[in-house]
């Protein structure tokens, strides 16, 4: 049954993940190859370190550290990421005679998907243990392969229950956004607190003394040593078997749970929305039908959960992530060149967070309904950029957002900067934008609105961000250099104003360019667009 | 057959890889006539009224729509269609109310007039009861219904149907019919498959059959059946569908 299933799975994913083009499998394997290459550069580095004698002394607290940052990527860069990786879909395969058990071993595997990177690096650091003469060589193997081993299997079965009791938390109208945003400004709190409160010597001991407690990475490097084995062991099969219960007993609890009956009853005594003036804002400025798209976008994309995550972390999240290494200890402090670009770096971030649903696959929530661009009576380009701005306009919304969240925190922000943030960042988006318009037609994927996160791991997308986002930030990176180095605003005003006119070059290049693939690949792009998922929701 | 021509087709070809799902199909259709399209599974109904709308590009073959080539005219012709598609062209995170404007808009109706219609059909396909429902709420035959309406919105000349009735109750099929049916006395031109030979009979004057992309047989609903035959026996003798399960002991 296991193997029908992910046979199943493999035949659905064949194509989807590879693209009916040639051009899109060499597109493919080349954003597989730079993503795993970089974690493979990373296993290659844990390797020399862990296989030096020389880093004997300071090995135990070394290897703790980094189990525990494998610990804390594998089980919340997925939700960080809005990423949560495969998972069965349990309303395609509950009608079949499946036990359970087996069922649970298949979600167990795929979390996998969500952080094959990390194998590597644990991969790398048992291989330069066992070449480490001081911890017994080749004949240390069972010892240095076996507490690794358990270590991986109490990662797959915490992730598989924490993704199992997340997904029926968000299946929660309304407050599946909350409850994402807490998990993910939870999950960034231990690193908010590390540095910007240095009072906090109990939380820096729970990372530098590892070693010495009971966790599962310090049970797992004093067993791979050879400190208290017996006990380390028993430790960390404890700590196995807390996790298989509740990786269990979240799946059960998923299998039987009824996402319907819990959304309780609709309120219907409004007959519009709030943010209908909001909605309605396009009609002011824009004639038909470019309104019309433009509107229909704002409305469509403020209802789907997973933008409003996205578009939620981006004046959150963002600005938590970027507080402590902008300022450190003292809010509104100046003098550091990231400090005072702060509002214009949390804005730019927010703009590439927001890529993945919207600009960068612009028809991915409208999945087969795509097709009504093709059908009415509007030419793509006017589709095309009516969907722009609409982008634009939550950027714009996402911008004022961050901007009321500084003040709200107290940050010093000079009106100047505020303008430049603007300016800055309606640059990069114009850049953006371009190259969002090409992904859109080149790499169209259908994407489920009801997922608040995403399933794939390493994903073409995720290489696109690589590859494509420094370039799109290099021209202003370049007005920013020049202003330090020659430390003049005219000069920098005057590459930003060319950094500008060079961008609307590109937009209107890749524009034309976007169109005319529209135009030969309709038929594909529809296709990709209404394809559905095997029995593994990879989307 | 004389009068102008909604539809005229000539020797369309659409290949994928070594096969040929639409091969070298001709066909007329007049203004203001009920046509049916019918076939079974994988004939090629479907890739036509897709090559027909523009959505798929033909290998080969010429196609006119409303008198105007569909190869330069194509804005101008999308004008005049309505469309009622196999796969839901309804954008999920919509009201039913907001997707009616949103065609409308699209098909270049001002907007309080596309707001004014989209209620009427709203109330029209008993779809107003829960003005903030989402479409991604509908049930099937709910949103066959919008569907339906939005095909409408516009007033258009031709209307490209493909299983239009699918899924759709009883009552809700009755209205569509007689809309339908409305339409055609107005002067429009409809084009629609089913697979409920029931429904085209009633409704249709004229049908087509296609078989593994050729049409096999053409002509008025009266031509086509002899005696008391019926569309269905005339369908299963013309595409020649045989029991094969009796050869299935274990069944």
């Amino acid at each position: 049954m296991i193997a029908a299933i992910l046979r199943a799975q493999w035949l659905s994913m064949r194509s989807f993940r590879m693209g009916p083009g040639r051009r899109a499998a060499i597109f493919s394997i080349l954003t597989a190859a730079l993503w795993y290459g970089f974690w493979t550069a990373l296993a290659c580095g844990a390797e020399q370190f862990t296989s030096s004698p020389a880093a004997s002394a300071t090995m135990p607290a070394a290897l703790a550290i980094g189990l525990l940052l494998i610990f804390l990527y594998w089980q919340f860069a997925p939700i960080i990421s809005a990423s949560l990786g495969a998972s069965l879909d349990l309303k395609k395969l509950l009608v079949y005679p499946v036990p359970h058990r087996k069922l649970f071993v298949i979600e167990v595997l795929l979390r996998l998907t969500t952080c094959a990177e990390m194998l590597l690096v644990l991969a790398g650091s048992v291989a330069g243990l066992i070449r480490n003469p001081v911890y017994g060589g080749i004949a240390g193997i069972p010892r240095l392969v076996t507490p690794f081993l358990f270590f991986i299997l109490f990662n797959l079965l915490l992730s598989a229950g924490i993704r199992n009791l997340l997904e029926r938390l968000l299946s929660h109208k309304r407050l599946r956004e909350i409850i994402m945003l807490v998990v993910v400004i939870g999950a960034a709190l231990p690193r908010l607190v590390l540095v910007s409160h240095s009072r906090v010597a109990a939380l820096q001991r729970f990372v530098k003394d590892a070693p010495g407690g009971f966790w599962p990475w310090s049970a797992t490097v004093r067993f791979a040593l050879g400190h208290e084995v017996f006990l380390s062991g028993l430790i960390l099969i404890g700590w196995t078997a807390a996790a298989f219960a509740f990786g269990r007993h979240q799946f059960e609890r998923s299998l039987r749970y009824d996402a319907q009956a819990t959304a309780g009853p609709k309120r219907n005594d409004r007959t519009h929305s709030r943010l209908e003036p909001f909605y309605r804002l396009p009609s002011l400025f824009l004639p038909d039908p470019a309104a019309a798209i433009v509107e229909k976008e704002l409305r469509s994309l403020s209802r789907t959960p997973r933008f409003r995550l996205v578009f939620i972390m981006g004046f959150s999240f963002g600005m938590i992530v970027w507080l402590p290494i902008t300022f450190g200890t003292r809010l509104g402090a100046r003098g550091s060149l990231v400090a005072e670009h702060y509002l214009t770096i949390v804005s730019v971030y927010a703009l590439t967070l927001l890529g993945q649903v919207s600009y960068l696959n612009t028809f991915g929530f409208d999945r087969s309904a795509a097709q009504i661009y093709f059908l009415a009576p509007v030419s793509m380009a006017k589709s095309l950029v009516s969907k722009n701005v609409a982008v634009v306009l939550w950027i714009a919304v996402e911008m004022l957002a961050v901007t009321l969240a500084s003040f709200v925190l107290r940050i010093r922000l000079a009106p100047a900067s505020i303008a430049e943030a603007f300016v800055v960042t309606a640059i990069v988006a114009v850049y953006l934008l371009a190259m969002g318009n090409l992904s859109s037609v080149h790499f169209p994927r259908a994407l489920n609105p009801e997922r608040v996160s995403q399933g794939g791991a390493a994903s073409r997308m995720q290489a696109l961000i690589f590859v494509f986002y420094p370039i799109a930030l290099l021209p202003v990176f370049l007005a920013f250099w020049a202003r330090e180095v020659f430390q003049s605003q005219v000069f920098f005003s005057a590459i930003l104003a060319f950094a500008a006119v060079l961008g609307a070059v590109v937009y209107w290049i890749a524009m034309d360019s976007a169109v005319h693939t529209v135009v030969e690949r309709r038929e594909t792009i529809l296709m990709e667009l209404s394809r559905s998922e095997g029995p593994v929701a990879t989307e | 057959m004389t009068g102008p021509l909604a539809i005229e087709v000539e020797n369309l070809r659409k290949v994928y890889g070594s096969k040929a799902a639409v091969d070298g199909l001709s066909l007329t259709v007049p203004c203001g006539s009920f046509f049916g399209f019918l076939g079974p599974n994988g004939a090629g109904k479907s890739t036509t009224i897709r090559m027909l709308t523009g959505l798929i590009p033909p290998t080969s073959g010429s196609i006119r729509l409303l008198g105007m080539p569909l190869a330069g005219q194509e804005l101008e012709i999308k004008r005049h269609i309505g469309l009622v598609p196999d796969e839901s062209l309804l954008f999920d995170r919509l009201t039913g109310a907001e997707f009616l404007e949103f065609v409308g808009r699209m098909y270049g109706l001002a907007r309080p007039v596309a707001r004014e219609r989209a209620g009427e059909l709203l109330n029209l396909f008993e779809l107003a009861g829960q003005p903030r429902q989402l479409i991604a709420e509908y049930s099937k035959g709910m949103r066959k219904r919008i569907a339906m309406a939005a095909s409408l919105i516009h007033r258009p000349q031709l209307f490209l149907m493909d299983e239009p009735f699918e899924g759709v109750d009883a009552v809700g099929a009755r209205l569509m019919k007689d809309i339908l049916l409305d339409q055609v006395r107005q002067g429009a031109t409809i084009f629609l498959t089913s697979h409920v030979l029931e429904v085209v009979e009633r409704l249709c004057d004229r049908v087509a059959i296609i078989h593994e992309g050729r049409i096999v047989r053409e002509g008025a609903m009266q031509e086509l059946r002899t005696g008391s035959e019926t569309l269905e026996d005339v369908f299963v003798r013309v595409v020649g569908a045989e029991r094969e399960f009796q050869k299935l002991e274990w069944l």
